[in-house]
């Protein structure tokens, strides 16, 4: 079989690792950097670029427009996006456009002009032009503001973010990115993908997961309050009701 | 010092909100109310979702009122009867308000009615009462007598059946209006996160006509009995209260609440109301007058599960 394969140039390979694979969220918790590092394996020494692609557990959200309404400026009707993972960080060598063509980028869902976040309730099938099976939504005209709102709103909380600068190499092959958690960062299993550009297509990708878990007395906290809320809620009014009990009695002495 | 809610999932300043929280229970215990109404558009206006806000600000009402309501129990300022009547309605309250707040949420219409209430109810409530103190520190200043409160009760008070006996209150009348009071004033400690305080004095002092004496005491402790049952109620319902949260603001809001009470006695009742009703005013156009300015973000991002 070796005999067969071209022996000239091997491919370029890309291999990365997290300093941190476990974040644990505790009391005192206020955001996590982590810091990637990967190396390049190209004997040929072509150029390269690398995308990293970090996603964090998928979780429906809610948008709603702001209409004025007799004077007051209330909410629309929600519409429900799906697909938006609930963190999401792409960071490159240089910007994503100058790496690959639009339709790869797309395939890969890369970069967050290239998200699949899409409302599904708000579509229906039609025929127009004579094209049967069309889909279409009922946010018509409107439906990019809606789902740049999406980014934008997510982005300024520090929960998406693309950084075209954000891989640098430090040495020959060597390269390094952060990823930034904010303290609203999502619970959950995370990945990171790791792409090795050549000549605007993808020549290798390595995956690594991330786990972000509540840990120490916010965890047992956190499952007291969702698995028995009955009890988690009796005991949190016989706290107040034991401090304000105790607050005047220790008054009365003075 | 920064710490991390595991509800609210976001960190915020402990020293700060327990500052926070003695402050608003020296208010709390100066006026004998729950403080709720002050409380919770500072959470939120911190940071913390709504929705967590409201839930744990009930609990933390339930300790700053219960760290009032047992000096009350000493001068014996409790009617404790009525208390009950109107914390029986307050339940069903409580049980319709949580349930209302479930739906408005689904709706993405929370934001929007929690504004219109305070704007509302907190603007209504605190342009009658200082109007009304206004007039009477005004009389006083010229001396002329205080107007004598009228003590003929309103005749549909007497003319609906169910009565029942006051004694604390001196009142011998049906049990409909305060059951009815109480359902309104559980609703809206659901929907606004307070205790209802505001609402439930001058109810008391104008329409059920109660002795000025157990008004304040007898307010606490239906407020205690009506916030603990909605917190329960937005725990199991909801998952929605931060005791983290809820601790951190009612170890301020217990000691305030102390001090509060005793610095009550050095101003006249009057002035405080007048006080009371230019704060309520305050936080009542704070809170709504942004439904009338143009956002500077149209958009609104809400958890995807309601």
């Amino acid at each position: 079989m070796a005999i067969l394969v071209p022996p000239e140039i091997p491919p370029a390979a890309v291999s990365a690792a997290l300093t941190t694979t476990n974040v644990r969220v505790t009391s005192s918790f206020r955001g996590a950097r982590i810091v990637l590092y990967g190396a390049v394996f190209d004997p040929a020494e072509r150029p390269s670029d690398v995308v990293v692609i970090v996603r964090g557990p998928d979780a429906p959200l809610r948008l709603a427009r702001k209409t004025k309404v007799a004077g007051i400026w209330v909410n629309s009707r929600p519409v429900v996006f799906e697909g938006a993972p609930g963190f999401y960080m792409a960071a490159s060598t240089k910007p994503l456009g100058e790496i690959a063509s639009f339709g790869t980028l797309r395939r890969l869902g890369a970069g967050v002009d290239h998200l699949a976040i899409n409302a599904p309730l708000e579509e229906r099938i039609e025929t127009r032009y004579g094209v049967r099976d069309v889909v279409v939504s009922r946010l018509g005209q409107d439906y990019l503001d809606w789902r740049r709102a999406v980014v934008r709103l997510k982005e300024e909380s520090g929960l998406y973010a693309a950084d075209d600068r954000g891989v640098s190499f430090v040495d020959k092959g060597l390269f390094r990115a952060e990823i930034d958690l904010p303290t609203a960062a999502p619970i959950g299993v995370y990945t990171a993908e790791i792409f090795l550009f050549q000549n605007g297509q993808p020549v290798s990708r390595r995956m690594r997961g991330l786990t972000v878990e509540k840990a120490g007395i916010e965890r047992a906290l956190y499952l007291f309050a969702h698995n028995r809320p009955w009890s988690y809620g009796l005991a949190s009014v016989a706290i107040a009701l034991a401090a304000g009990w105790a607050a005047s009695v220790a008054f009365r002495r003075n | 010092m920064d710490i991390y809610l595991p509800i609210a999932e976001v960190s915020v300043n402990a020293p700060v909100l327990i500052a926070l929280g003695a402050a608003v229970g020296f208010i709390s215990g100066l006026f004998g109310i729950g403080g709720g109404f002050l409380m919770t558009p500072v959470l939120i206006f911190l940071g913390i979702p709504p929705v967590v806000a409201v839930a744990s600000e009930a609990n933390h009402v339930a300790a700053s009122s219960t760290s009032g309501v047992i000096s009350y129990t000493r001068r014996k300022a409790v009617d404790f009867r009525m208390g009950g009547v109107l914390a029986a309605g307050g339940a069903v309250g409580s049980f319709i308000g949580v349930e209302i707040f479930r739906w408005l949420r689904l709706l993405g219409q929370a934001d929007l009615v929690v504004s219109l209430s305070y704007l509302i109810f907190l603007g209504v409530i605190g342009a009658l009462m200082f109007s009304e103190s206004l007039s009477s520190i005004l009389r006083r200043r010229r001396g002329e007598a205080p107007k004598r409160r009228k003590d003929r009760r309103p005749p549909w008070l007497y003319g609906l059946p169910f009565k029942m006996r006051f004694p604390r209150s001196r009142l011998y009348i049906s049990v409909i209006p305060p059951i009815a009071l109480g359902v309104f004033v559980g609703i809206l400690s659901a929907i606004m996160g307070v205790g209802g305080g505001f609402v439930l004095v001058p109810a008391m002092v104008y329409i059920l006509r109660m002795p000025a004496g157990v008004v304040v005491g007898t307010s606490l402790f239906q407020i205690i009995i009506t916030t603990s049952l909605t917190s329960v109620l937005q725990a199991g319902r909801n998952q929605t209260v931060d005791v983290v949260l809820a601790t951190l603001l009612l170890i301020g809001g217990v000691l305030g609440a102390q001090v509060g009470a005793r610095a009550s006695s050095r101003f006249r009742a009057e002035e405080l109301r007048a006080l009371l009703a230019l704060i309520v005013l305050a936080v009542g156009l704070r809170m709504g007058l942004g439904l009338f300015f143009t956002p500077a973000e149209p958009f609104v991002l809400m958890a995807g599960n309601g």
